[in-house]
């Protein structure tokens, strides 16, 4: 059998359905793979060892009798811990934790279930899934499992790195402004943030409720289309839940993209470091080797997309934590009690405005910066992968610049809540970073072709401490 | 923040979200912020149609879906 730890999801799951091997066995393997993930990032909130193998017996004596459950049957997954499972409740990342148990299962976790899929843990997260970079002032630091001393990104640290380490193949994260991009790019594996409604936030945890998107990182493209065929789709408990039809994401992962135009706003890209800089050209040189055409195209206000942003996140998340907020400040960290305290000094009539004018933003940005394209691309750090050290402001007076610099390229694409992909840079040796490719409205498909071709050149890679960085 | 000890930094009644305890220099740099952001509202505000609606956004996305 193949190193189970490089296989995709969907390349396990038809190994355990053909019985190349059983989810037993491949159970077993990911707990440990995790658990040496885990000394070495951090990664793990609640390891599930004796549960996981008891459904995994359950999956091999399904599989036995021909009555594999659905496309994940017996495949170990974990995820990050803000979505509510029946019985049991989520950690947040946080000293506040939900009051009781969970009634019932959030959409995300239920559909995986139903796919046949197993939970072998819960994966860290920033407190409240609220900062970027993978700092956690309550539970601990999460650590780059391809250099300990660098961040992870956030808030969906934890399944960014037992994904890029090859614990498990694909997990759920989400995504309010740049939360499922950010470890993608950190952690050198890939990402879908769907379109907002695509996936139903029933039961996850929310931060920003007119921002929060459900996600999913992985290695392998084909595991995100996967996992995006399985997620999609309406939901009675959000009604925020799209209804448009769910397309078959697998059966187009093949499709062409050459002919494709991929739009490059080289002004909005100049303000980022010049190696950034370099790594989105050495992406364009690949997609273009792959017949897609560069053209370009010009955000028109990106600094006025950043404020709107933040106007809608700003007090929606501080409105989620009010009653917290009122009873249990002390149990906040500094730096996001800071920044929820923010979101109390805008006012409602600004944060109305940004609410009114988001559809107007997101016709302009159609018609003018994607007239005659396809996706467009733009980093996702605006700078090499930092160090914890460099980023370890806690509640400074330099808090919101350099958080803000983490995720100037992340936060203004929740206000128009278009699809986006994430990928890896092709990392020439060095450590990790990504690039992200935004879509039109409920192009995931397409964004899912162009990924897959992608990896034909640049292909998934196990991460492990590199020798020297930087 | 509200709560039943009193605060070490009680800011002046009319001073926004006066229910919250924070430190001066906290709260002098979320005006600050909030400010900055308001001067945006204010200037997107202007150029916004009197009928535009929150519900646009999902409307839009929903008219230019390209699955």
């Amino acid at each position: 059998m193949t190193d189970l730890a490089s296989l995709s999801a969907r390349a396990l799951a038809k190994a355990i359905r053909g019985k190349k091997v059983s989810s037993v066995e491949a159970t077993k393997a990911a707990i440990d793979r995790l658990q040496a993930c885990h000394e070495l990032t951090h990664c793990i909130v609640a390891l599930e060892k004796d549960e996981a193998l008891a459904a995994a017996k359950t999956a091999d004596a399904a599989i036995a009798k021909g009555n594999a459950k659905g496309p994940l049957a017996g495949v170990p997954l974990a995820h990050k811990d803000m979505f509510d499972r029946k019985g049991r409740r989520a950690s947040w990342g946080a000293k506040i934790h939900p009051d009781k148990p969970a009634a019932e299962d959030s959409a995300a976790i239920a559909r995986f279930k139903s796919a046949g899929a197993l939970q072998i843990a819960t994966l860290h997260l920033a407190e409240f899934a609220y900062g970027p970079t993978g700092h956690n002032y309550i539970v601990g630091h999460a650590r780059n499992p391809w250099d300990p001393t660098r961040i992870t990104g956030g808030s969906s640290a934890g399944t960014g790195v037992a994904v890029a380490y090859g614990a498990i193949p694909v997990g759920l994260g989400s995504d309010t402004g740049g939360s499922l991009r950010l470890p993608a790019a950190c952690c050198g594996v890939a990402s879908i943030k769907p379109t907002w409604g695509r996936i139903s936030r029933a039961g996850a945890m929310p931060l920003a409720p007119a921002l929060d998107t459900v996600g999913v990182l992985a290695r392998h493209v084909e595991d995100l289309a996967l996992a995006l065929g399985v997620l999609a789709g309406p939901d009675a408990r959000d009604p925020a839940a799209s209804t448009l039809p769910v397309p078959d994401y697998l059966a187009h992962l093949d499709d062409p993209v050459k002919g494709l135009a991929v739009g490059v706003d080289e002004s909005l890209i100049a303000e980022a470091h010049p190696d950034v800089q370099r790594m989105v050209e050495d992406v364009l040189a690949v997609l273009t080797g792959l017949g897609l055409k560069r053209a370009a195209c010009r955000f028109p206000d990106w600094q006025t997309l950043d404020h709107l942003v933040q106007l809608v996140q700003l007090p929606d998340a501080s409105a989620a934590h009010t009653a917290f907020l009122r009873t249990r400040a002390g149990d906040y960290s500094p730096q996001v009690r800071s920044r929820i305290e923010l979101g109390h000094f805008i006012g409602a009539v600004d944060h109305l405005t940004a609410l009114r004018a988001r559809g107007t933003y997101v016709k302009r940005t159609l018609d003018q910066t994607f007239k005659g394209l396809d996706v467009v691309i733009l980093p996702i750090l605006a700078d090499p992968l930092p160090t914890l050290a460099e980023l370890d402001v806690a509640a400074n007076p330099n808090l919101l610049t350099a958080m803000g610099r983490v995720v100037k390229f992340t936060r203004p694409i929740n206000y128009l809540g278009l699809p986006t992909l994430a990928l890896p840079v092709p990392r020439k040796g060095g450590l990790p970073n990504g690039i992200q490719l935004i879509g039109r409205p409920f192009a995931e498909a397409q964004l899912l072709a162009i990924g897959q071709a992608y990896q034909r050149e640049v292909p998934p890679e196990i991460a492990r401490p590199l020798q020297q960085s930087r | 923040m509200a709560n039943s000890k009193a605060s070490p930094n009680p800011p002046a009644a009319d001073e926004p979200a006066a229910y919250l305890d924070m430190t001066p220099e906290r709260r002098a740099a979320a005006k600050a912020h909030a400010a900055l952001l308001s001067r945006t509202a204010d200037r997107v505000a202007r150029e916004l149609p009197m009928s535009a609606d929150v519900d646009d956004f999902r409307r839009v996305l929903a008219q230019e879906a390209k699955p």
